[in-house]
């Protein structure tokens, strides 16, 4: 039975935590187990490039729309798309960085131009089913995958005003890409998919060095300590990752090569394939 | 194929992702003279009246005095009651940030209604750029602490317990308004070396940096460990202030800026 509990001048509720610190590592413990529940795990999350695919406009995008309506028609796949925002988001901070505006100001100011992609997606995806899904409507998922409709998530995660100093330089940690990674490990899906301009992840920027060199199958923790600084993927992602119950397999592909989405939704090894755990 | 079409600027051709960046900096501070102030849930909210009265009469006479606050409101025993039983049901850490924001925006409104002869105005996040407006015109905002990160709070290694909780939202608004000191009113003069409510030689500590109280690995600290870990990065906010609001004249003092109960420096 619940019971309240005082005494010392504050009325409780009995629980495990009860008069505890939250700040108490051996207390906090007590919450911890090797597993997280896992809501949908059997979705994919699709996630598109913004400088990568969108903003090389139709001639990058028309063929992936292409390929998702076709994904469509096998209803056995699920999939949750989001999209980058690309170079206007550079642009934003580069003019913000000018005006000293805080990162919390950055963080705030950036998610509009994701959503820019996100509704130039779903213009050419309604046709075959697609809507924008609400900031953390989440639990209308399993009705969005009945109807056969494809939700087109928001990607910048929503730490706005309030996003942490960041532990070097000046820019906002937490981009579209660890937030659709986060968005996929709360709800303990299957595999993320990001789809860029490369074949995958290299160890430097394959744009300014020809002979880097290119991860096929690697496991989290052997790409750990050789994590290249210049990304393809946000690093705060990876080290949320570390520490992450449910996600064990994120692929890298290239969205220029028609059928790479295909075959990564159908869980074979394109492009990077990082894994954690058992592999 | 098509190459990508790209707006000239400092970071068109950054990845955005390296550790550093060489980009020409100077802060601009949104709203510096703002004092931001926690009133905590299970240390002072959970007591009731008698706790809580003589607070709001010195947060009122400090508004009074033509002092900006705007107030945060913790959780208590709430928190812990959800987070003791989402914890059972091995709920991801996302979704027990996003059940605890329900107990402190719950506080944040009883607030209100007490502080609403005031002034008090209760603000969702998303309210947050009308604080110019709320405080020009002597009115004292009031918001849940919590941070909205909710379903995409990050889990931590050894605790499913969120990391960025009241006392992180209340360094984070004062880090981004461009304030120097976040103030925290608790039922302890600050800061000890261990819980003094368990332990009767905790030894009080009245100013400490940030490196020095990691340094010392205690097993309990009076803040969120995810503050103490960020101060030293923070641009503005560079001092948290932990008073015993049980005290009369400590709330008063701390808002015209005197150095009562514990300040952790960056």
């Amino acid at each position: 039975m619940t019971k309240l509990v005082s005494g010392d001048g504050r009325t409780h509720i009995q629980s495990r935590l009860m008069r505890e610190s939250l700040q108490d590592r051996g207390v906090i413990s007590q919450t911890e187990s090797d597993r997280d529940l896992q809501v949908f795990p059997d979705v994919t999350l699709v996630s598109i490039g913004g400088q990568s695919i969108f903003d090389r406009g139709k001639d990058a995008i028309m063929p992936l729309v292409e390929e998702i309506v076709q994904l469509k028609r096998d209803k056995n796949l699920k999939m949750v798309i989001g999209v980058g925002g690309g170079t206007r988001v550079r642009h934003t901070i580069s003019i913000a960085v000018d005006l000293g505006l805080p990162v919390g100001g950055m963080a705030q100011l950036v998610g509009a131009m994701e959503e820019l992609n996100a509704i130039l997606l779903n213009t050419l995806l309604a046709p075959h089913g697609s809507m924008p899904m609400q900031r953390d409507h989440f639990w209308d998922l399993p009705l969005y995958f009945d109807a056969g409709i494809t939700p087109i998530a928001i990607s910048v995660p929503p730490y706005h005003f309030w996003e942490p100093p960041p532990d070097a330089g000046h820019l906002p940690m937490h981009g579209s890409d660890f937030g659709l990674f986060q968005l996929a490990e709360v709800l303990g899906m299957k595999q993320v998919i990001y789809v860029k301009d490369e074949d995958g992840l290299y160890d430097r920027d394959p744009k300014k060095h020809p002979d880097a060199r290119r991860f096929g199958k690697i496991t989290l923790d052997e790409l750990l300590p050789q994590l290249p600084d210049d990304n393809i993927l946000d690093r705060e992602l990876y080290h949320a990752w570390s520490h992450a119950k449910n996600l064990t397999r994120i692929t890298i592909i290239n969205g220029l090569k028609f059928g790479q989405l295909t075959r990564a939704m159908r869980g074979e090894d394109v492009g990077t394939v990082i894994t954690k755990g058992a592999p | 194929m098509t190459e990508r079409r790209t707006i000239e600027s400092a970071l068109s051709r950054s990845t955005m992702t390296g550790p550093g960046d060489q980009l020409d900096y100077r802060p601009t501070a949104v709203m510096p003279d703002v004092k931001v102030i926690k009133i905590g849930g299970q240390s002072i909210l959970d007591r009731g009246r008698a706790a809580l009265f003589p607070i709001l009469d010195e947060i009122v006479a400090a508004r009074q005095l033509g002092i900006q606050i705007v107030v945060l409101a913790g959780g208590g025993t709430r928190a812990r009651h959800i987070y003791s039983i989402a914890s059972e049901l091995e709920i991801p850490t996302g979704v027990v940030a996003t059940l605890g924001k329900y107990i402190p925006m719950q506080n944040a409104r009883m607030l209100q209604m007490l502080l609403a002869k005031h002034g008090g105005i209760f603000m969702l996040p998303d309210d947050f750029e009308k604080l110019p407006l709320y405080l020009q015109m002597g009115c004292i905002p009031i918001m849940s602490g919590m941070p909205p990160f909710g379903y995409w709070e990050k889990r931590e290694t050894g605790s499913r317990i969120p990391q960025h909780r009241t006392d992180a939202g209340v360094f984070l608004s004062a880090e981004f308004l461009g304030a120097r000191r976040g103030l925290f009113i608790k039922d302890e003069d600050g800061l000890y070396t261990d819980d003094p409510k368990k332990n009767p030689h905790a030894r009080h500590i009245k100013s400490i940096t940030a490196a020095e109280l990691v340094a010392m690995g205690l097993p309990d600290v009076v803040l969120e460990r995810v503050v103490i870990e960020y101060l030293p990065r923070a641009q503005w906010c560079k001092e948290l202030q932990v008073i015993n609001g049980l005290v009369p004249g400590n709330v008063l003092a701390a808002l015209k800026g005197e150095d009562v109960g514990s300040i952790i420096r960056a």
